[in-house]
């Protein structure tokens, strides 16, 4: 990394800044900060939180720091539909899930992980392969968020990367650690309005220091025809339609979206996934135009590296004041997921692995707290080890993301479906996950008959995509058209065509197949299900402290 | 004519966060208000 490109903080100034953005994080939390904390409220604050706090909360949440990076990237890469290949997805996916949201809610209105659900549905195997594939989703996600904090701090200032991994760790663990999700959402909401306020200050700063919107129109000659076109099949062959499919199965497949989802009050689901849809997109498209801006510009980034572009933009163009919110921002975005992740496992941990499989659905509340607690240390310790040797995990989560992926089908047929089977689950889940690594790494040659078929289960793929969408918002005769002709137009195109494209013909793959399985498997069976008992055995864990104070 | 549209095309996500970070902070205010009058946490 060539430092001198970019401004360099003094240890003392950069230290300050962790200080005050940790030391204030921690300072907040202590407002509501109980000496013995209720294990329902640890996990989910008693499913009683607003609108105002779940909106900020789900979209800080959503934002990593590697959103703003991979924005900017895919706008600097793909002109000026990149921004919105990357923001406008990510953000229609929260959206997606809020009708499914409230069907989990109406089943279970007590849980605190959507493995509970499928615990009561089917039973531990399929729950099991929920909460495993979310520990190490989150692990995965907490290695790149200390990354980032690595990679920051080391850039802007002469400390060391590892310095910057260990201080994120310890200062996310500090305030968490004591109430749980009740911490992660009151620092979401001060750590997204700082991020909002940011945003919103960085990003005409950037234009105007550039020289206005003149210079924007003199930088269209630098753009590609592709690139200066806003429907670019590149564009969103590449980057939209891949992505569109991964962010789907993380909205479905992700605690951290899922605990949100049990924790707000009811009634305020719908505006609460709306809000944040429209936040989120907001503040990920704005960042990705600083991208687009580099590369109308001309700008390089520095060593090829794109994670580059948006601390050399703001080094070259800033002031050091706007440098210092802009490692701000970074840092609020990169604590607000590390924290939710750390609660998404404590929860999974607690609920999924000790609440249902060890204790039975009787716990000790007290040892579920400790239980919830070392959880996040241990899931700290391993972040932190995991970034500081700059291990190279991200493979892991390819699988991680074809699990999902894998998984959305089966989940939301299973809340929908009562002939849906523990077998029927698993066995797509898995049918799934091998037909996805066939496509992903070329395990078989992609030609003739075998990419042919291939490409038509990769159709039936997005026609689940899109009718699960159409089903969501308009029911199920809606959804079914939606998929079938959806299905039919896709295998017309695709065929002969989308095996150029790996990674969306595997993503798609994951869905198509798992979905045939599913409904074959489960038309075998004749049993039927009753949701009612779903309700019955997902309970609240410490009922004996009631939420409201006297 | 590009120029404007170029300037709103940058400019519109900053003016939409602006924008949501006043719902989302007024709405936060009548979270508080309404957990005072029920007496209940905040989160």
């Amino acid at each position: 990394m060539n430092n001198e490109n970019f401004y360099q903080f003094s240890t003392l100034t950069v230290l300050a800044l962790l200080v005050f953005f940790y030391g204030g994080t921690y300072l907040l939390t202590l407002l509501i900060k109980e000496k013995k904390e209720n294990t329902d409220a640890f996990m989910v604050s008693n499913h009683q939180i607003g609108f105002g706090l779940g909106a900020a909360s789900m979209t800080a949440t959503w934002i990593w720091a590697a959103s703003f990076y991979a924005a900017a990237t895919s706008g600097y890469t793909y002109g000026i539909s990149g921004p919105l290949h990357y923001g406008l997805w990510g953000a229609l996916m929260i959206l997606f899930i809020y009708p499914f949201g409230r069907r989990f809610r109406e089943l279970a209105p007590n849980a605190h992980t959507l493995g509970e659900l499928i615990h009561a549905r089917h039973g531990a195997s399929s729950q099991l392969i929920l909460a495993s594939s979310n520990i190490l989703g989150s692990i995965i996600s907490l290695m790149v968020n200390f990354t980032a904090s690595g990679a920051l701090v080391s850039v802007l200032s002469p400390l060391s990367f590892q310095a910057g991994v260990v201080i994120a760790g310890v200062g996310v663990l500090s305030y968490t650690l004591w109430s749980g999700f009740r911490a992660s959402v009151l620092t979401d909401f001060a750590q997204l309005m700082a991020m909002m306020a940011i945003a919103i200050l960085i990003i005409p700063a950037v234009m105007f220091a550039l020289g206005g919107p003149a210079t924007l129109s003199d930088g269209m000659s630098l753009l590609t025809p592709e690139q200066a076109n806003l429907f670019s099949m590149d564009a969103i062959l590449n980057q939209g339609a891949p992505f569109f499919v991964a962010v789907l199965a993380y909205a479905i497949g992700n605690q951290t979206i899922s605990q949100r989802l049990f924790a707000v009050r009811e009634d305020h689901i719908k505006p609460t996934f709306i809000t944040a849809t429209i936040g989120y997109g907001a503040i990920v498209i704005g960042l990705g135009m600083i991208g687009l801006m580099a590369l109308m510009t001309g700008m390089e980034p520095i060593n090829g590296d794109m994670n580059n572009l948006i601390p050399q933009m703001v080094s070259m163009y800033l002031s050091p004041v706007f440098i210092g919110l802009f490692f701000i921002l970074v840092i609020g975005s990169l604590s607000s997921t590390a924290d939710s992740d750390l609660s998404a496992m404590s929860a999974i941990v607690m609920a999924d692995v000790y609440g249902k499989n060890i204790a039975k659905n009787k716990p000790d509340p007290t040892k579920m707290l400790f239980i919830g607690r070392l959880t996040m240390i241990v899931a700290t310790l391993i972040g932190v080890i995991l970034a500081s040797f700059s291990m190279d995990i991200l493979i892991m989560l390819v699988f991680v993301g074809a699990l999902w992926g894998a998984i959305v089908f089966p989940v939301i047929a299973s809340c929908f479906w009562n002939r849906v089977t523990n077998t029927a689950f698993t066995s797509a889940v898995l049918a799934g996950l091998v037909m996805f690594c066939i496509a992903r790494f070329e395990l078989v040659p992609m030609a003739g008959l075998m990419a042919g078929l291939f490409e038509l289960l990769a159709s039936v793929g997005g026609g689940v995509v899109l009718g699960l969408m159409a089903f969501g918002f308009c029911g199920r005769r809606v959804g079914l058209i939606v998929g079938a002709l959806s299905a039919l137009v896709l295998a017309y195109f695709c065929v002969g065509f989308l095996r150029d494209y790996t990674v969306l013909l595997a993503s798609l793959m994951a869905y198509g197949v798992s979905t045939i399985v599913c409904i074959g498997v489960s038309l075998m069976s004749s049993s039927k299900f009753d949701f009612a008992q779903i309700d019955q055995d997902v309970i609240n864990y410490d009922p004996v402290k009631p939420a409201t104070q006297v | 004519m590009q120029t404007f549209i170029l300037a709103l095309y940058v400019l519109i996500w900053p003016l939409i966060s602006l924008a949501v970070l006043g719902v989302i902070g007024l709405a936060t205010l009548n979270d508080i208000r309404a957990a005072r009058r029920d007496k209940r946490e905040l989160v």
